[in-house]
């Protein structure tokens, strides 16, 4: 499956990913640092005081010198540095644990994309020109076309609001705390995912029509076997390739409208920590937490590039 | 009768000639979804239009009436966290949300065309440099790039286009690269080869307006895209700053009232559905007008 040729591919994408990872933060880096004023001027510290911190934080140093501490600390380290807000607190152990629950809620999202996608694009696809077909295909530009925080806002609005003493209005997670059980991920994710969901939907139906007209579908159907086997095991396996294409994009999209999603529902994830280290001016955190995100969405490309590989043979790097 | 039946024969037998853009109205026409959404793009210009000179109170006029208050008679849309009348601010909020659509439509236009036919006509090594850089934007993440420079620019609604314009070019710029790629392998191009067409007038005279339809068409989806794109950094509070209301920004202020005034979210969310919507239904019901091939 995996060839020498693709190995060599596999390694001249890792490169081309950690030098856009490099390129990436070092433009933020040097932006960032030149912003008139620096983090610690907010303290109202004065004299000594506020000359041990910038020290202590290295900000006395020429710029060039501070990235290269910086970089050298992150790739032999692993160390992203320390909050200028939060003194004290450790970057990398911080984000790595955000990572984590930001990844349930997205990997959640991501089943919710697939699976619903799959479902109502085949649906739509069998009864093609049908009532099914033209609610399902208009759902699904309603679908793309709502935010996704408008989505949540409504969810938020029906299930924690107006059915409040049906279901406790335990949405508000703001109030009750972060436990990560599905009770609290599922509301969040399916906003996430719904909107990529419709995307997926669409591409499925006109993959779908393509291959149910073709020859080996109808030699399915001679053969005498049922309708759902033809359209799970024969139809639905090709009509799949499209829709992997447009994976990458997906997933990206997924990481990005979590910053979004994660702010509204207060889920103490990379998003949510992203944008309110943005807001805070804590510029050592936003440029760990864009590191870190630069890094996952070359990795997720390169990983959705290798599925081709292992659900079509015919593909090849 | 001999002369009768000479004026007959002259009648055209051929059906009547039609140019691609009335062809393409027509069957724009027929389109009812598409239809209905230019009527509602139109009624959307005419309130922004509008709110440039009159709104039913100021917008940013604090506390004419209470704090919090539903909808009523006198305010259609009830009033916000600060008394501040809600349809006001969402007649505002639609000038927002039009400039920023449509200004990093064109600016993406100015940048993408040029990009995407100088590196698909000449291919080579320009194409090889242009493909490259277009494939690193795709690998950055749009939205988290757009944050961080709206940071770095300062929050303005300029700086939003700017942001949105420098992550989202590529969109137009690869697709008319792919057509410049295949129309120049025409007869009509080498035709304007063998004449001598100098490269001005071969870019922008001659392949520009023969990949004019789907540039429309990838214009026209890129502006729900850039609205979207714009309510995200507001509602995140990176976007347009108070007392501009931004459809994004009112949402994420009605969010924290959800409880007690859900019509401070409901008013900006439905705004802003139907406005992408309208956008989108208009883009797909243009590329079936122009591209009746691609019909799904």
């Amino acid at each position: 499956m995996f060839t020498k040729g693709t190995l060599i591919y596999i390694a001249q994408r890792l490169v081309l990913i950690g030098f856009t990872v490099v390129a990436v933060s070092s433009v933020v880096f040097v932006g960032i640092h030149r912003l008139p004023g620096d983090a610690l001027l907010s303290e109202r510290l004065r004299g000594q005081a506020y000359q041990l911190l910038v020290h202590h934080y290295g900000l006395d140093q020429p710029l060039i010198v501070q990235y290269w501490n910086f970089a050298v600390g992150v790739i032999t380290r692993g160390d992203l540095g320390e909050s200028l807000v939060n003194r004290g607190l450790k970057i990398t152990p911080l984000v790595l644990h955000e990572l984590g629950v930001s990844a349930e809620v997205g990997g959640l999202a991501l089943v919710f994309t697939i699976g619903l996608g799959l479902v109502l694009g085949v649906f739509a696809a069998v009864r093609q020109n049908t009532w099914l077909d033209y609610v399902l295909t208009t759902t699904s530009v309603v679908g793309y076309s709502m935010p996704n925080f408008v989505i949540a806002a409504f969810l938020i609005l029906v299930f924690g609001v107006w059915l409040q003493n049906v279901t406790g209005g335990t949405f508000f997670y703001q109030l009750g705390g972060w436990r990560g059980d599905f009770g609290q991920l599922w509301l969040p994710a399916f906003a996430l995912g719904f909107p990529y969901a419709s995307i997926v939907a669409r591409l499925t139906r006109a993959s779908m029509l393509e291959v149910i007209r073709q020859d080996y579908i109808r030699t399915a159907r001679a053969k005498g076997l049922r309708e759902r086997v033809i359209i799970v095991r024969h139809a639905l396996r090709n009509a799949l390739i499209p829709v992997i294409t447009i994976l990458a994009p997906l997933v990206i999209g997924i990481i990005t409208g979590s910053v979004v999603i994660e702010n509204f529902f207060g889920i103490p994830g990379l998003g949510k920590e992203f944008a309110q280290s943005i807001l805070n001016r804590d510029y050592a955190i936003v440029i760990g937490v864009f590191t870190m995100y630069a890094a996952m969405v070359g990795l997720a490309n390169l990983l959705v590039d290798l599925a081709y590989v292992v659900i079509d043979p015919r593909i090849r790097y | 009768m001999a002369t009768a039946a000479v004026v007959v024969d002259a009648q055209p037998i051929a059906p009547e000639q039609v140019s691609l853009w009335s062809d393409a109205w027509r069957r724009l026409r027929r389109n009812r979804l598409a239809l209905v959404a230019t009527i509602f793009l139109t009624f959307l210009v005419v309130v922004a239009l509008v709110s440039l000179v009159w709104t039913p109170y100021r917008m940013s006029e604090i506390g004419v009436t209470q704090t919090y208050a539903p909808p009523s008679s006198a305010h259609l849309l009830g009033a916000d966290e600060l008394g501040r009348d809600l349809l006001s601010r969402l007649m505002v909020g639609a000038q927002v949300s039009l400039v920023v659509g449509v200004g990093t439509q064109l600016l993406v236009l100015a940048v993408g065309v040029p990009i995407g036919l100088l590196a698909g006509y000449y291919r080579g090594w320009l194409d090889s440099v242009v493909s490259f850089i277009i494939n690193v934007f795709y690998g950055i993440p749009d939205i988290l790039v757009a944050m961080i420079m709206v940071f770095l620019l300062g929050p303005s609604l300029r700086n939003i286009i700017i942001a949105i314009v420098v992550t989202r070019w590529m969109d137009m710029a690869r697709l008319v690269r792919g057509q410049a790629f295949s129309l120049r392998e025409r007869e009509f191009i080498e035709a304007a080869r063998a004449a001598g067409a100098r490269p001005l007038k071969m870019l922008f005279g001659h392949l520009f307006p023969n990949a004019l339809g789907p540039i429309i068409v990838q214009a026209t989806l890129g502006i729900p895209a850039a609205i979207l794109f714009e309510a995200f950094l507001s509602f995140l509070g990176v976007g347009v700053q108070p007392p501009t209301p931004s459809w994004g920004s009112m949402a994420n202020e009605g969010v924290a009232a959800i409880q007690y005034a859900p019509h401070m979210v409901i008013a900006p969310s439905i705004a802003l559905s139907l406005t992408l919507m309208a956008f989108n239904f208009l883009g797909d019901g243009l590329r079936d007008a122009l591209d009746p091939r691609s019909r799904r």
